[in-house]
């Protein structure tokens, strides 16, 4: 039997509120397994549903390599075919944040199963955790795949000389990204339907502000704007920087060591609102009894 | 139901038996209102959840954005002076928003049904023609991509500089490459449904990943040229790629070819710099009638496999 485990066994009790009061133990136990149990699903669906290999890592592929061949068209230096390539990688990352966090809430509302969240003896965060590890490991399989077949393919050359910064700008865009994810799974779930609409508007416009497919400096006040509110934009561009370092980078972003903080920053600031919305959400439901009111 | 306020084609007849004539329903009027009340169920599910002024931002940022990227491409290159170029890539850009829409319209009524409203059994076990009312369904999502080309292309004449004389378009050509091209979306987006029958919930994200992947292969933002021989032959298959360059020789009379050009696959095989007009039409009818047969058998195998393995009531998760 594991020491987690052992947090769960039975023990008799004198009176339910002896019962229900949990050491910290029990409370961290519960919330691993929550995030454990959430994350498994994602996982074994990636093995149970064959499919996926085929649309959500070749097709994909396929349409970032269409914006190589537009900077091809246009006889683009090299290291822009590289931009692309690291930008399709990380769509992997922001993709699963929309359809797979952002909406996830409102999505198991909507399936009957978040009345159940809330009367789990867990932190609701634990489920969010959870969401986030699973969609992680799909996405790291899908990013992975484009940069290495694109790299291979393309020709791209990635000229690093920070690796511990560039692994760590990485992590960093990844929490802060997640993070997002978890304040718009809550504010989506207040906003019900027009979420499944708004989804919409997270996906190309963002791409443009982030700078997918170029230098976000290129986009002026708007570009500056990007970095300061949008992970996806810092991260990338950071990492850009990393990337091709021997690259005639454009000028106007922060340096990486300065965008890593930003990330940091974004990352605390996330997770506090998230927290603080989802209690706050979690107050509203059970005060109002919308946990299962349905397709709203 | 002695009683109850029975409409009249509901009633039983007035002589108390069963009549057999029923069952056969109503025919073409049948599929026209079964057809009509999809249309409109798909726009109130599509339009109904905000105010116009934000249906028309969300229904707009999306192609326009697209564009964006692209023009800002070309900018950070320096190609962006050449405004032949950029009328390319804007057009194709604008004309995909109009793929993507109706490519997803089909695929997420079936997803929308099943996994979300669970009324997918209940809609097929109506006397509707379950393909009639996802054609139905479709529209709404169709017509919203429409609008966001049109919104895009407009944006490109009026604040990105592309040249466009609305006295030299080629109105006949413009209007049957529309009707086909849209057929031809359609066929694809049977088959996209087709497929989403039979997998799970999360292929919310299939439209997009098969129309990004027919991106790459249909000259919509660079020239086919640039692609390796196989590629390029590929897209010549498409009925995608034969309307894309039908609509910009429509509007664009004389403006760079995505299909020919110099060192292109079609020129080596045809032995001229870009197709007719005439040939545009004719590839397009052609690659539209292939893809519209196949859509069809794609179909109806899914139909059959879903009721044979249960999938039209089944509800998944991850």
């Amino acid at each position: 039997m594991t020491s987690e485990s052992a947090a769960f066994n039975f023990r008799p009790t004198a009176t339910p509120q002896e019962a229900a009061a949990w050491s910290r133990r029990q409370v961290l136990a519960t919330d691993i397994r929550a995030v454990r149990g959430r994350a498994y699903p994602r996982v074994t669906g990636m093995f149970r549903e064959k499919s996926w290999v085929f649309f959500e890592i070749l097709l994909p592929f396929l349409a970032t390599s269409a914006f190589v061949f537009v900077y091809r068209a246009i006889q683009a230096p090299p290291e822009y075919i590289g931009f692309v390539v690291l930008g399709g990688a990380m769509t992997a990352f922001w993709l699963n944040v929309i359809w797979m966090m952002a909406q996830q809430l409102w999505w198991e509302k909507s399936q009957g199963n978040l009345e159940l969240y809330f009367a789990a003896p867990m932190n609701i965060m634990s489920v969010l955790l959870g969401m986030a590890v699973g969609g992680f490991v799909m996405s790291s399989t899908r990013a992975a795949a484009v940069l290495v077949i694109a790299t291979t393919l393309f020709g791209v050359t990635f000229e690093v000389e920070q690796w511990a910064l560039l692994l760590v700008v990485f992590f960093l865009t990844l929490a802060a990204l997640y993070g997002l994810g978890m304040v718009l799974a809550s504010l989506f779930l207040m906003w019900g339907r027009e979420a499944w609409h708004l989804t919409q508007l997270l996906m190309e416009p963002v791409y443009f502000v982030s700078g997918l497919n170029f230098p976000v400096g290129r986009l002026g006040i708007v570009g500056s704007l990007a970095i300061s509110l949008l992970p996806l934009a810092v991260g990338l561009d950071a990492m850009r920087q990393l990337a091709f370092a021997d690259a005639a980078y454009p000028l106007g972003t922060p340096s990486p060591d300065v965008e890593a903080v930003i990330l940091l920053g974004m990352t605390v600031v996330f997770l506090l609102i998230a927290r603080l919305t989802l209690r706050i959400l979690e107050r509203l439901a059970r005060k109002e009894g919308r946990l299962s009111i349905r397709w709203q | 139901m002695s009683g109850m306020d029975v409409a009249d084609g509901l009633r039983a007849p007035a002589w108390g038996g069963f009549d057999r004539s029923r069952t056969t329903g109503g025919g073409a009027r049948d599929l026209i209102r079964s057809f009509w009340v999809a249309t409109r169920l798909g726009w109130q599910m599509e339009a109904n959840w905000t105010d116009p002024v934000l249906f028309f931002i969300y229904s707009v940022a999306k192609p326009v954005s697209s564009a964006l990227i692209l023009v800002l491409m070309l900018e950070v290159i320096g190609a962006g002076g050449r405004p032949d170029y950029r009328a390319f890539v804007i057009v194709g850009s604008a004309l995909w928003s109009f793929v993507i829409s109706g490519i997803a319209g089909l695929a997420w009524s079936i997803l929308d049904d099943r996994e979300r409203y669970r009324m997918l059994r209940y809609v097929y076990v109506s006397p509707s023609d379950f393909l009639v009312v996802l054609l139905g369904r479709g529209v709404a999502r169709t017509a919203v991509g429409a609008m966001g080309a049109l919104i895009t292309l407009a944006v490109g004449v009026v604040a990105l500089g592309v040249p466009f004389d609305p006295g030299r378009i080629d109105w006949p050509l413009l209007v049957v490459v529309m009707a086909l091209g849209l057929a031809a979306i359609v066929a694809i987006a049977i088959m996209l449904a087709a497929i989403c029958l039979q997998t799970r919930q999360e292929s919310w994200s299939y439209p997009e990943a098969v129309s990004g992947a027919l991106f790459l292969v249909s000259g919509a933002v660079f020239p086919l040229a640039v692609l390796p021989t196989p590629l390029q032959a590929v897209g010549l298959l498409t009925p995608l790629s034969w309307w894309v360059e039908g609509v910009r020789h429509a509007l664009f009379p004389g403006a760079l070819t995505a299909l020919g050009g110099p060192g292109s696959f079609f020129e080596s095989v045809s032995g001229r710099a870009g197709p007719s007009g005439i040939e545009i039409v004719v590839a397009l009818l052609a690659t539209g009638t292939v893809a519209t047969l196949a859509s069809v058998a794609v179909f109806r195998v899914s139909d059959r496999r879903a009721k044979d393995r249960g999938l039209l009531d089944q509800t998944t998760g991850s």
